[in-house]
């Protein structure tokens, strides 16, 4: 069996005592306010729901014209309205303002029905009046609760930014104290090593020239035993010459310096082992580049220490591209922060000399040890591992940062060394 | 000709007993000094024409030792050179041999250098290079 829904159904005995008794008790429960209106305009009916929302008591406002409600702005509604109504048209939910008793403005929606006498004529009219001030509130309330929303999203967005960004630094900042603890012991080592070996060594190089001074037709063997010691005392004695640079890499003498001059004086440095090589250099400088603060020597040995790295990295010959540009930071990353203590910070104007190479670029287990000492790839007695260690540490106690990275699409190395800037050449000499 | 007169202070017994005999092979008439403190006596004594100072010696640096022999008129003109073990490839390359007005040798270095370098300082050629 199926329940219906208890519908009272209509009664025809109901006396007009009851119909009006129940009229009045839907008036006063209404939450909307109603309003009948004559057909002349004039306020008939007020419920208690209109008190409240309009402020006016029923006794205040029954017997005065409808146009106590509406705003001067809007008294031409009721031209509209009235013929409306007159010819028996109901009005559903018309958006408008009215007013309150003390003269607030208030939104509200209108229901507008005929209302008729036995004979079906339309004798004024019933008005049932919704304020809409706390829907619009809400709506109000919740386009603030969104862009407080948007407010909050774009500030965690910027929080998530900041995070990423001290992660990165902290990675750097842990990857150089790393370092420069392993440079410092490296450095101290050194320079106590050096002492004691470089005396040794002295001693069999002595011992080597003596016996090849007082050997006078040695054999072939001999001749290259002799030959063979030389070269190995050479190359001990290069290994520590190198450590030693660490230990002394740790002072600068800066001055403003032409960047492009000091790489220009690199270039002739290695000039002879260009032309050895068969490599072809191409100086690709900007003009008028700012000056830099630099110790120039030491300067001068990293940019020589670049590009000889770039041409043994082309035993079969190549080209070298040695390029310098100006350049503004934009990004945090290696070396690269934003904090006031960085020395190198986004937004910062910097020097970029760029040394190129045609070789076969570095893979990369060996790009993420080419800074550590000792590291190298070339064969044995070519190379200390020392030269980009070093180079590491004289750029970073100027302030810079040293990147090496394939070129993209392959076929060679670029390093590139990033200096600040210090001021254009127009203000050169101001002191 | 009377030979050239070479004054060697150094600490270490193998590396003057090595440029020793070196340097007399060359024809250098040698003087070695193992100890800092007695190089001004030895130095009276030997009459040197050219002197080779270790830098660092245990009980008197070679500095030190430098201006006692300095001190002694006789000694005004005598060529000090210094040999020292903590010199790098960056300061020889950038600094040449003479490090605060001071020439110096780094080692190791060759007999061949070491002649050239007193025919530098004495200004003559003592045929002495291999």
């Amino acid at each position: 069996m199926t329940t219906k829904p208890q519908v009272e159904a209509p009664r025809s005995d109901l006396t007009a005592v009851e119909t009006r008794s129940r009229l009045e008790a839907i008036l006063d429960l209404s939450r909307d306010g109603i309003l009948a209106i004559s057909q002349d305009g004039i306020i008939t009916g007020w419920n208690r729901s209109a008190e409240r929302i309009y402020g006016y008591p029923a006794e205040a406002i029954i017997g005065k014209p409808l146009a106590t409600l509406v705003p001067s702005d809007r008294l031409h509604e009721l031209s509209t309205i009235y013929p409306a109504i007159a010819r028996g048209t109901t009005i559903d939910e018309f958006e408008t303002v009215r007013l309150r008793s003390d003269g607030t403005p208030i939104d509200v929606s209108l229901s507008i029905a005929p209302i008729r006498d036995e004979r079906r004529r339309v004798t004024g009219s019933l008005v049932i009046m919704r304020e809409n001030s706390a829907i619009r509130q809400a709506l109000k309330e919740a386009e603030q609760t969104s862009a407080k929303l948007s407010d909050r999203e774009r500030m965690l967005r910027r929080a998530l930014l900041a995070l990423r960004q001290s992660h990165e630094e902290a990675k750097t900042a842990q990857l150089q104290l790393v370092q420069a603890a392993k440079l410092e012991s490296i450095g101290r080592l050194a320079a106590g090593v050096a002492h004691e070996v470089k005396n040794p060594l002295a001693v069999i190089l002595f011992a080597i020239d003596y016996l090849a001074d007082t050997i006078t037709a040695p054999d072939e063997n001999t001749a290259t035993a002799l030959t063979d010691a030389r070269e190995a005392v050479m190359r001990a004695d290069s290994v520590i010459r190198g450590l030693l640079d660490f230990s002394t890499a740790t002072e600068l003498s800066p001055t403003m310096q032409d960047v492009n001059e000091v790489l220009g004086r690199a270039l002739q440095l290695v000039r002879h082992a260009l032309t050895k090589a068969h490599v072809l250099a191409i100086e690709e400088f900007e003009d008028d580049l700012p000056d830099a603060m630099l110790d120039r020597n030491k300067i001068e040995q990293v940019f020589v220490n670049l590009m000889i790295n770039a041409i043994d990295a082309m035993p079969s010959g190549g080209t070298l591209v040695i390029r310098t540009r100006r350049d503004r930071l934009t990004d945090v990353g290696q070396d690269v922060g934003v904090r006031k203590t960085d020395q190198l910070r986004v937004g910062q104007s910097v020097i970029v000399v760029e040394v190129e190479d045609t070789g076969t670029g570095i893979d990369e287990a060996c790009r993420a040890r080419l800074f550590d000492p000792f590291f190298t790839t070339k064969p044995p007695g070519k190379g200390t591992g020392l030269g980009l260690a070093v180079c590491k540490s004289i750029v970073a106690l100027h302030g810079g940062t040293i990147r090496i990275a394939n070129k993209e699409g392959g076929g060679g190395t670029r390093a590139a060394v990033i200096f600040r800037s210090i001021r254009s050449k127009e203000v050169k000499g101001d002191g | 000709m009377d030979k050239i007169r070479v004054l060697l202070v150094d600490d270490e017994p193998s590396f003057t007993r090595m440029l020793k005999i070196s340097l007399e092979r060359r024809g250098f008439k040698v003087m070695v000094e193992n100890n800092g403190a007695y190089a001004l006596t030895i130095a009276r004594d030997f009459l040197p024409d050219f002197i080779f100072l270790d830098v660092i010696m245990p009980d008197v640096d070679g500095g030190e030792v430098a201006a006692k022999i300095r001190s002694d008129p006789k000694f005004k003109d005598v060529p000090i050179v210094f040999l020292t073990a903590g010199v790098s490839k960056e300061t020889t390359r950038i600094k040449g041999d003479v490090i605060g007005g001071q020439t110096y040798l780094a080692k190791p270095t060759t007999v061949d250098e070491v002649v050239a370098c007193i025919e530098k300082k004495l200004g003559k050629k003592t045929g002495a290079t291999s």
